[in-house]
């Protein structure tokens, strides 16, 4: 937990670089699988660089205000500042630049700076169907972060810190120490609310990208954009890699560079493909709908997790 | 003797007056039971200062000094006790005329304008 | 000194005199009887002084040259003294009042005045039984006379109905009399009360009996009073008023006097009419819209109360008995005087009809104080009494009858409560006109005077010595008499008081008190600000704000229970002044009063249980209280208490309607600095008493379930507002859910949470009230679907929204996220996750009526019928200004909060505080350095800005309709602007939570309550012989059940 030294700064930037650059290869892999599982071809591995460097280079852009324009500058802030006050590989100064900032609480209400700012920005467009997809998005984030709040109480009290390094570190030594084995119950819970924080189907509805995709990003183009986008890549990067720290271990640093990078891929990856299987399984819920599913099973097994965690710890 | 005579005749006129104030809705009735009941209490009054065998308590002359005689508080308390019951049951029968000229009734039933 | 003889022989001198004048309409004789009452007053005047003073003594008066038992005495003692001249100067008032009726009518009435007045200066100074009969009939006579002056049917009838009832009632008194005289020997009082034993007693038990019940009856007991009520109502009000506070007052020192002359032989049966009556009548008062009748309703029950008080201070032995028993009186003569003269004034009977009095907005004080005086708040004598009579039967055991003395007071609030408030807030017919005349305006505000004057003298003759600084409400006397000023004046001179004053104050603070003591003297003075923006006058709102600020400032400077409750008490009375000014806040106004009386209630009966544990009034008894018996009834009687002020879930309904409808720079007032006064009040109990149980159930843990349902239910109701204001009323009570939470985890660092959360609250809610209080008032609305855009229109006001809602949902890196990570530590400290988990869901609802106010009301499209709305007023927008510098500040540095805060409390607990390395906060679960959030946050922010506008340089800014609407233009693009029902899916999902338990709840307690009143006074057929009959049944069982059989 030391302090500030101005070598972070480069390190912090070094993390967002790194950070973009896995993103988008993930988004091309994922895309990739969508595809197959409908029986296409799918995009081109690398087509997510190409439209965010196209989207980047576009000269012309509009503005529907101070408001419109901060936005996508509030919404990079909010998902670049998780990514750096997340340790992204225990021990690793490079990826734990700014962790000392705080605890997970600290991310967890950090991530709606940016949620906030966008909404905003999407809101001074003046197109109602912005306004329409926050209310969505809000209403299944209020749901579902309750029984994340309860998994993340659950495997506090397992733990004793809320620290995400001391978390991490609980779990080195074994797969057995994960906590998905130690404290199976609330990594059901929280696995169940990442379902809902990631977007996707069945819980998707929020920007409904099969029809008119609605939401602040639609009211944007050119660079406001692109630096949407941007955060696109790094924003679900940085929540994965929360999952993976706080229930799957987290990544140490290995003696091996390689070594470490591939656990990292790894565990990142397949946490994601979680909420991509699910999300070619099923159709989508409304809004109300995931609202009551949020409040019955996942609420449920987050309360089990809590009294059991409190009565074995 | 005569004091307890006095004393059940002063009671039972009493009574007799509140059996007449309660069950007549005729005010003018209701005002006689008043005085009935007034000269119930007048009686009870004097019953209650009686001696039997006393003289009236004047004193004429000084053989009357050792005489038994009736207490004369109650009976000057009765005095004025009349006095004001006079007062009162005038006073009622002035409101009975009013009351008839507003209303062209007596019936005590029918003066219910204020209630609840 | 004048021999008190002459109060009656100039009395009845007078009285024949005026005879000799014929039918006369000229002044001489009108005048002639001003001056007797004028020196009756002087005589009975300079005897109280007197004899108050020491200077002489109290004295038998003897007639015919004879002494006692021989002949009658008088007597003229204190007391005497002190009640004849309150009926002297009534009577002369009264006159005064009357000197229309005296044109209309004639002479004979100025006789019967006289006489009336003649016969209660016998009655309060008569030894002899027999005597007191015969001025009792000559009051009655009179009174008879008086009643029924205009000769209308409903005078005639009630008068009629008084003249039978008084008949019957003396019958039996004459014979009680005489058989007294018969067991005793004597008619003299003092010579019965010094031969009184067991065995006289028994023997003349009868006799006694019929003079105490005679007497009783006089007072008019409930349920056999409707005579006595048709008599209030039927009369002119200045005879009511003579009625209500001559009659009464000395009818009740005469039945002290039998009472006493009987060795206190009916004390019991005299307690349980008293308290029947005084509850009895409270209660069916609840049905009653005719003014004068509900006066009359509320006399008997006051009345109902001395007696009461008269008979528990015997019963329980308690000290200062007289001071208890007369302060009762005293107040309610004065008070119900002046409101019988008022509704002289006025000339509407029904209730819903007072608002002409608004005509002449300076009698709003006459009728506030005196209201105020009726239902024993501060700075009244009755509030001293009260405090007394609680604290001794507490202290003796009764608590039963402190329950019962407390609801009815809560009773009698509902129905005098409504009708100020109806008073103040109906409109009027402008034909209508007031009886505003000298001789009708001069007693009402000679008594109001005098009610305030006797309040600041009874301060000292409490039992109870109490810590208040009158200076508070010295400043309050003298803003309200200097009201006639410009209101910008006003404010200058409040701020500056507040200012002057409020630095000491401050400074002068410790410990937790001070984190208080900053909140409200900041708040004070930042919240008048906008103030200088309203033009006028501003008639009342300077006095009640002042009113508000002395109670919350003496709250903090209290030292002991009585300070601290009588501060509450000022501070409640002032605030509800202020909420009633708001425009349609009558109803919520008024639920806002009835719950703040009943939370202060509660509060009496645990301070009075302390005290009766502990022995001390001193607040630090309550940590003594911790370990006594039924302890924990004391902390939930406190707690309870001040959740009404906190509005918890279930005591909440008052708050959205108060806060949302009262004036734009009122409701940051109430919202943000008053609802801290029971955040201090239960931190205060928490600290001092610690973890407290009933039984097998904690306390804290029911607190904390409470709180984080009311957080989550009414975060939830938050954003299902459509009004702005009300949104944000909810918010402050989800807000106060948190800051209950953070007490109810009895740990360091959730007292730390809930202080910061008061701290901050206090700041953004502020900020917020006065941010859409202007937009409320540019726009002329406060429905939110109707505005929208207006970020161009009002760009520092959303700015200022935008930051509040920042640090409000706790989002860092601004101030609000300190409260939310101490709240996680305190509950993984604590492990009541479940807890814990409702309370942050609550938190995450919290973003969604958040969103909902910035963006329905600043972004989206522009009204047209908002193009021109202008930015805020500067007077507004200036607080704001300064309370964002304050949020910023500790955003920036978080420490320089929570450090000296931190501090404060490990005084008490340092188990879990915060340890601090730098800016680096550390837990015992986990750490946050907010300086480094602050300046990462900023450094992201600055490059990616920079990036943004460095690509995007060309970025060409557009017009508000250019948006495309499903690949269509939209004819009317501000049609578009999304706003109305905005989470239909949640309330489709959750809409169970909007059930209004609560309100409806509450709603049958008050529907219960009024149907039991519409049901009961059905008693009160209007049938005189029917009244007489229950009269009858009243002696009789009365006797069978004080004597246990015949």
């Amino acid at each position: 937990m030391d302090g500030f030294s101005y070598n972070k700064i480069l390190f912090a930037a070094l993390t967002i670089f790194f950070t973009i650059n896995y993103g988008l290869i993930l988004q091309g892999i994922i895309g990739k699988i969508y595809a197959r599982v409908g029986r296409r071809i799918g995009i081109r591995l690398f087509q997510p660089y190409f439209n965010i460097i196209r989207q980047w280079a576009t000269r012309s852009a509009i503005s529907h205000g101070v408001m419109y324009y901060l936005g996508p500058v509030f919404r990079f802030t909010g998902g670049a500042g998780i990514l750096i006050f997340t340790p992204l590989i225990l021990d690793a100064p490079l990826f734990n630049s700014f962790t000392y900032a705080g605890d997970v609480v600290l991310v967890s209400y950090f991530i709606f700076l940016g949620t906030l700012g966008m909404a905003l920005g999407g809101g001074e467009a003046g197109h109602p169907y912005s306004a329409i997809a926050v209310t969505r998005g809000l209403a299944q984030t209020a749901a579902f972060e309750i029984s994340l709040m309860l998994a993340i109480y659950s495997i506090a009290v397992q733990y004793n810190t809320i620290s995400i390094t001391e978390i991490i570190r609980a779990q080195q030594g074994g797969v057995l120490n994960w906590t998905l084995f130690t404290n199976p119950i609330a990594t059901a819970a929280a696995m169940l609310a990442f379902l809902g924080s990631m977007m996707r189907s069945p819980f998707d509805v929020v920007l409904a990208p099969q029809e008119i995709p609605v939401g602040p990003p639609t009211e944007y183009q050119s660079q406001f954009l692109a630096m949407l986008m941007t955060n696109r890549t790094i924003f679900p990067v940085a929540k994965t890699v929360l999952y993976v720290n706080l229930f799957f271990g987290g990544v140490a640093l290995y003696d091996s560079y390689l070594l470490t990078f591939v656990v990292f891929f790894l565990k990142t990856f397949f946490v994601y493909l979680w909420s991509v299987f699910v999300g070619v399984s099923f159709p989508r819920f409304r809004v109300d709908q995931s609202i009551r599913f949020f409040i019955k099973w996942p609420l449920l097994i987050g309360v089990i997790a809590v009294v059991a965690a409190n009565i074995r710890y | 003797m005569t004091g307890t005579i006095a004393l059940i005749t002063g009671i039972l006129l009493v009574l007799i007056g509140l059996w007449g104030i309660l069950t007549n809705r005729d005010i003018i009735r209701m005002i006689v039971g008043f005085s009935l009941f007034d000269v119930g209490i007048h009686i009870i009054m004097l019953s209650i200062g009686y001696v039997a065998g006393g003289t009236a308590p004047i004193i004429e002359n000084l053989s009357d000094i050792g005489k038994s005689y009736v207490d004369p508080v109650p009976q000057a308390l009765v005095l004025t006790a009349i006095v004001i019951g006079l007062g009162i049951t005038a006073f009622m029968l002035t409101y009975a005329v009013n009351m008839y000229e507003k209303k062209g009734t007596l019936e005590i039933d029918k003066f219910e304008e204020l209630k609840w | 000194m004048v021999d008190p003889i002459y109060l009656i022989v100039i009395a009845l001198a007078t009285a024949f005199a005026l005879g000799l004048f014929r039918k006369a309409p000229s002044l001489l004789p009108y005048g002639l009887t001003l001056a007797a009452l004028a020196v009756m007053t002087v005589i009975s005047g300079s005897w109280a002084y007197g004899i108050l003073s020491g200077s002489l003594e109290g004295t038998d008066i003897f007639t015919a040259g004879f002494t006692p038992p021989v002949s009658i005495n008088l007597y003229m003692g204190s007391l005497e003294a002190v009640l004849l001249l309150l009926v002297n100067l009534t009577a002369l008032m009264t006159a005064l009042v009357l000197r229309k009726e005296v044109k209309d009518t004639s002479v004979y009435m100025l006789m019967l005045l006289l006489v009336f007045v003649m016969g209660l200066n016998g009655v309060i100074m008569t030894r002899d039984l027999f005597n007191l009969f015969v001025f009792i009939e000559i009051v009655s006579i009179a009174s008879a006379g008086l009643i029924a002056l205009r000769s209308n049917l409903e005078q005639l009838g009630a008068g009629f109905k008084f003249v039978i009832a008084g008949a019957l009632t003396s019958g039996f008194m004459l014979i009680g009399i005489i058989f007294t005289y018969y067991t005793t020997g004597s008619l003299n009082m003092d010579v019965i009360a010094s031969q009184m034993s067991p065995a006289l007693a028994a023997t003349g038990y009868t006799g006694l009996f019929l003079i105490f019940i005679g007497m009783i009856m006089e007072l008019k007991p409930f349920p056999v009073n409707g005579w006595g009520l048709d008599t209030y109502e039927a009369s002119v009000p200045a005879v009511s008023a003579l009625v209500a506070a001559g009659t009464t007052s000395a009818m009740f020192y005469a039945f002290l006097k039998t009472s006493y002359m009987s060795g206190g032989l009916f004390v019991q049966a005299a307690a349980v009419i008293g308290g029947m009556t005084f509850i009895g009548m409270n209660v069916l008062a609840l049905q009653q819209d005719k003014s004068r009748r509900l006066l009359g309703y509320s006399s008997i029950a006051q009345i109902g109360l001395a007696v009461l008080a008269y008979a528990l201070v015997a019963l329980y032995r308690i000290e200062n008995g007289e001071f208890i028993v007369f302060a009762l009186i005293l107040t309610h003569a004065l008070a119900k005087a002046l409101l019988f003269w008022l509704a002289g004034i006025v000339g509407k009977d029904s209730i819903h009809d007072w608002g002409v009095i608004k005509k002449k907005m300076i009698l709003i004080a006459p009728f506030a104080v005196a209201v105020s005086a009726l239902l024993g708040l501060p700075p009244f004598p009755s509030f001293f009494a009260k405090w007394d009579l609680v604290m001794g039967l507490a202290a003796r055991g009764g608590m039963v009858w402190i329950i019962l003395i407390l609801s009815g007071s809560l009773l009698e609030a509902v129905y005098l409560m409504r009708w100020f408030g109806n008073a103040f807030k109906d409109s009027f017919n402008e034909e209508d006109t007031l009886d505003w005349r000298f001789g009708t305006v001069l007693p009402v505000f000679f008594n109001m005077t005098v009610l305030l004057a006797l309040g600041y003298l009874s301060a000292s003759q409490s039992s109870f010595s109490m810590g208040f600084n009158w200076i508070l409400l010295g400043a309050v006397a003298v803003l309200m008499v200097l009201d006639f000023l410009p209101g910008i004046i006003k404010n200058l001179l409040l701020m500056g008081a507040i200012g002057y004053y409020g630095y000491g104050f401050v400074m002068a603070a410790e410990s937790y008190r001070s984190v208080f003591a900053w909140i409200f003297a900041l708040g004070a003075l930042i919240t008048l600000l906008p103030g200088f923006g309203v033009k006028g006058k501003r008639m009342g709102f300077y006095p009640s704000a002042a009113l508000m600020f002395a109670g919350l400032i003496g709250l903090i400077e209290a030292v002991d229970f009585m300070g601290f409750f009588l501060s509450w008490e000022i501070m409640t009375l002032g605030s509800y002044f202020l909420i009633l000014r708001g425009k349609d806040s009558k109803p919520h106004a008024l639920s806002y009063m009835l719950f703040s009386l009943g939370g202060a209630y509660l509060l009496m009966t645990g301070f009075a249980m302390t005290y009766a544990g502990t022995g001390s009034i001193a607040l630090g008894a309550l940590v003594k209280a911790a370990i006594i018996p039924h302890s924990g009834i004391i902390f939930a009687l406190l707690a309870v208490g001040f959740m009404t002020k906190m509005a918890s879930a279930g005591l909440h309904i008052w708050l959205p309607g108060a806060h949302a409808e009262a004036e734009t720079d009122v409701s940051p007032m109430v919202s943000g600095i008053l609802l801290k006064a029971g955040v201090f009040g239960l931190l205060m109990t928490a600290i001092s008493m610690g973890e407290q149980s009933i039984g097998p159930v904690s306390l804290p843990y029911v607190l904390s379930w409470v709180a984080v349902i009311t957080a989550l239910v009414a975060n939830y109701m938050a954003a299902m507002q459509e009004d702005a204001k009300r949104l944000l009323a909810y918010s402050s009570i989800g807000q106060m859910g948190y800051a209950l939470f953070g007490i109810s985890l009895m740990s360091h660092l959730g007292w730390l949470s809930a202080l910061v959360i008061s701290i901050v609250h206090f700041i953004y809610k502020v900020t917020l009230f006065l941010a859409i209080g202007s937009v409320a008032k540019r726009t002329g609305t406060r429905n939110m679907y109707q505005m929208g855009g207006l970020i161009t229109k009002m760009p520092f006001t959303f700015f200022s929204v935008l930051i509040c809602i920042i640090a409000l949902s706790g989002i860092p890196p601004l101030a609000g996220f300190s409260g939310k990570w101490i709240v996680y530590n305190a509950v993984l400290e604590k492990r009541w996750m479940l807890q814990g988990a409702v309370a942050g869901a609550a938190g995450i609802i919290a973003f969604l009526y958040l969103f909902r106010l910035i963006f329905a009301i600043f972004l989206g499209q522009l009204k047209d019928n908002h193009r021109k709305v202008k930015e805020a007023p500067f007077f507004l927008i200036l607080p704001q200004a300064l309370l964002l510098g304050l949020v910023m500040f500790f955003s920036f540095l978080p420490g320089s909060l929570l450090r000296p805060v931190g501090e404060i409390l490990e005084e008490f607990t340092t188990a879990g505080a915060l340890e601090w390395q730098g800016n680096m906060a550390i837990s015992d679960y986990g750490y946050w350095n907010g300086v480094a959030v602050m300046w990462v946050f900023m450094a992201l922010f600055a490059v990616f800005f920079l990036i943004l506008t460095i690509n995007g340089r060309r970025a060409q800014w557009i017009k508000q309709f250019n948006i495309v609407f499903a690949a269509e233009r939209p004819a009317r693009p501000e049609t578009t602007h999304f706003s109305y029902n905005f989470f239909a899916p949640v309330r489709k999902a959750l809409g169970f939570l909007e059930y209004p338990f609560t309100t409806n709840f509450w709603n049958r307690v008050s529907d219960f309550l009024h149907a039991v009143a519409g049901f009961c006074r059905r008693i009160y057929t209007g049938n005189g012989q029917t009244y007489l009959l229950q009269m009858v049944i009243f002696v009789v069982l009365s006797y069978m059940l004080t004597k246990g059989g015949f």
